[in-house]
């Protein structure tokens, strides 16, 4: 028996009292009270993960079993802890960015007459997310993978009166639904093949697993990851579910939800990395579904779903570089662009709540740097770093991409350079014609006012993280060393070269100047352009077409299953129930006839019966 | 002297059974049905007095007393049937309602 630290334990217990005291105390008789319990949970995980983060930075870490949780004879499944690099380097930032998220919400949400639900399934979304990182096996990995879908549901439904929001909610669900069945499929062939699921067992025997069947489990996760995740497939689930109140918004894409995708590739990477083509497979996925992601970005007028694009992209950016071999690259921009992604919609939903909207588009804004100073502040910041300008975190890590992308060389260079140029551009077009301005087209938010401080002071914090936290690469990739597995080449985060950061900067000083010259030089041009070619902006509204695709898949999934069904059910089900019937009642009249009811054929068969009986009485 | 006493008792019985099965009258009927009676008591009152066991005898005693006492019980329900203005033949009786 190994020592747990109570710093794990409270990583569930504090969620967990919290949770129990904010259904059964605050909800039912103060549900105003409810995010108290909560936000001070919020505190305890964030001391906790700071101590862990510690605590894998000395190199230490650890795995081990907490309870049996499923036992069938000698067969069980335990519920553990695994704390090593790269659960905690991104539990960090998850506990961090999530806790500041919680507090803004509380702004955000007053007067909400589902205050208390938000809070409760907020919090749930948040331990479910945490549970996810610090699992020691599939099983209770994909526990926790389904609560993170299941809270993401509820939660991109929480305002249920309004139809979008529902239809936005079963999507997204559905969506992974088909992409879970890829994880359910994998834990299942590894629970059959190797009746255990801890990672640790699995890094250990990964070289002696057949490449067949490590080459199926590494497309099953990267399945299930293209849902969660949002790569290119299944990415369309996540534009559409900004229906959700804004800080549900900053938590699923900066923290808790779309993290949870990449982090099973990284979770996987020792598995996965020895299938040949496998990795290069996720780079092309993922620079796919970057730059087509940049591309819709670039075209959308509601700021959230600009942002949410912007998600997808950067989602594509991160699987690039898990696939060029960068696991480091790959973490630290994914904990780079939990921060600024959160400043980003927690900003947007400054602006939504200002308007006293769910959601804004960029009609109804425009010039609004001097009204909202401190908003437009903490924007731009977040911009800069998502843009890749020096010093900021974007910068470092995309840095780090763009040099594995470099060392690949040919198409995933010019990937990588797009993809900087891209994000350049859609976020600064988002940055000039929401804060400059105005445009004659817009007409700006009455009485903008700037927020109130429970909801300014986390995204002050988030944007110094925005900037900050790419300092600190080295540190991350020190962590990350901690508890990988001696057989995959160890994570490295060396500085890029000069050659590759002056290229990813100029790369993004084109995208921010074309942004410039589309949006301040001719400040209409978004709006003409729709006007004089509106078949083109439904095309892009289309996500270029794809949107049909996946629709015409399940059109055709439900034509398929109705011609099953009915063919199966009524002509050969139906037929061989009613068919039945109909053969017994002939069985039953041939019968019948045998009984006239006349006394000497009832002679005939006595005789016969008692014939039959002497004979074989007598051959016995 | 058994093979006689057993061929007469055969030969009877199965006149008797022919008469049950081919004949259609009730009353002819009842009278095969009492000469298979009558034929297997005939025999077993044969094979009896041969062992010698009183137990036999008795026991043709007994079948002879049923015979007499179903024949009254047939008849009756023959006399009904002919009362009840129907045809004293088997086929006509098909249900046993009314």
């Amino acid at each position: 028996m190994i020592h747990i630290p109570s710093a794990v334990i409270l990583l569930f217990a504090a969620p967990l009292a919290a949770l129990a005291v904010g259904f059964f105390v605050t909800r039912p008789y103060k549900p105003e009270w409810t995010h108290i319990p909560v936000l001070l949970s919020c505190a305890v995980v964030c001391a906790c993960a700071a101590y862990l983060a510690a605590f894998v930075y000395s190199g230490r870490g650890l795995d081990g079993t907490l309870f049996r949780w499923m036992v069938a004879g000698d067969w069980d499944v335990p519920f553990g802890v695994r704390i090593d690099g790269i659960g905690v380097s991104v539990l960090a930032m998850v506990s961090l960015v999530g806790a500041l998220i919680h507090l803004y919400a509380v702004g955000y949400m007053k007067g909400d007459p589902g205050f208390a639900r938000f809070f409760l399934l907020f919090h749930l979304f948040y331990l479910s997310m945490i549970g996810l990182l610090i699992s020691n096996n599939y099983v209770q990995l994909y526990l926790f993978w389904e609560l993170v879908g299941v809270c993401s549901y509820f939660l991109i439904g929480f305002w249920m009166h309004k139809p979008a929001a529902r239809r936005a909610a079963l999507q997204a669900f559905l969506t992974l639904r088909v992409a879970d069945l890829g994880l359910m499929l994998a834990v299942l062939i590894l629970m059959g093949l190797y009746r255990n699921t801890r990672f640790a067992a699995l890094y250990a025997v990964a070289g002696g697993i057949p490449t067949g069947v490590l080459a199926l489990l590494g497309v099953l996760f990267v399945w299930a990851a293209a849902g969660k995740s949002a790569l290119f497939p299944l990415y369309f689930w996540l534009p559409d579910a900004m229906e959700g109140p804004s800080p549900v918004s900053a938590l699923m894409h900066a923290a808790t939800m779309v993290t949870a995708g990449i982090f099973l590739l990284v979770r996987s990477w020792p598995l996965i990395c020895v299938v040949p083509g496998l990795p290069e497979f996720i780079a092309v996925v993922g620079a796919v579904t970057a730059i087509l992601a940049a591309v819709l970005a670039s075209t959308q007028t509601d700021l959230k779903r600009i942002l949410a694009y912007s998600t997808v992209s950067h989602l594509g950016l991160m699987a690039f570089g898990l696939g060029l071999g960068q696991v480091t690259a790959g973490v630290f921009h994914l904990v780079t662009h939990g921060f600024f992604k959160a400043v980003l919609f927690l900003c947007a939903g400054i602006l939504a709540h200002a308007a006293g909207k769910s959601t804004v588009s960029v009609s109804e804004v425009g010039g609004l740097r001097r009204k909202m100073p401190l908003t437009f502040l903490c924007f731009l910041v977040a911009a800069l770093s998502l843009g890749g300008f020096p010093l900021t975190a974007g910068f470092y890590s995309k840095d780090a991409i763009l040099d594995a992308a470099f060392a690949h060389g040919g198409w995933a260079a010019a990937a990588g350079l797009a993809i900087a140029a891209g994000s350049a551009f859609y976020i600064s077009r988002m940055l000039f014609l929401t804060f400059f301005g105005s445009r004659p087209e817009q007409k700006p938010i009455e009485h903008p006012h700037e927020a109130p401080p429970v909801m300014i002071v986390p995204v002050l914090f988030l944007s110094a993280g925005a900037v900050s936290v790419g300092w600190l690469g080295r540190g991350l990739a020190r962590m990350l060393g901690s508890g990988w597995p001696k057989s995959v080449p160890a994570p490295a985060l060396e500085g890029p070269t000069s050659v590759v950061s002056s290229a990813g900067l100029a790369a993004a000083a084109l995208g921010a100047a074309g942004a410039y010259w589309l949006t301040m030089l001719r400040p209409s041009w978004d709006w003409q352009w729709r006007r004089r070619r509106p078949g083109l902006e439904a095309l892009f509204f289309d996500d270029l077409g794809w949107r049909r695709v996946p629709v015409a898949c399940v059109t055709a999934a439900v034509w398929f299953a109705d011609k099953v069904g009915r063919v199966l059910d009524r002509d050969c089900w139906d037929a061989a129930i009613e068919g039945s019937t109909g053969v017994c009642r002939r069985v039953s009249e041939a019968g019948s006839r045998l009984a006239t009811g006349s006394l000497s054929d009832s002679l005939w068969w006595v005789m016969i019966g008692a014939a039959a009986l002497l004979a074989w009485a007598a051959l016995r | 002297m058994s093979a006689v006493v057993w061929a007469v008792s055969g030969m009877l019985f199965l006149l008797g059974l022919a008469a049950v099965v081919l004949r259609r009258q009730l009353l002819a009927m009842f009278l095969g049905l009492e000469l298979m009676v009558v034929a297997a008591a005939l025999a077993l009152g044969h094979e009896a007095g041969r062992a010698g066991l009183a137990e036999g005898l008795v026991a043709v005693l007994l079948v002879l007393a049923v015979a007499a006492a179903e024949a009254v019980v047939g008849l009756t329900l023959v006399l009904r049937v002919h009362w009840s203005g129907r045809p004293t033949e088997a086929d006509a009786l098909r249900e046993l309602r009314g």
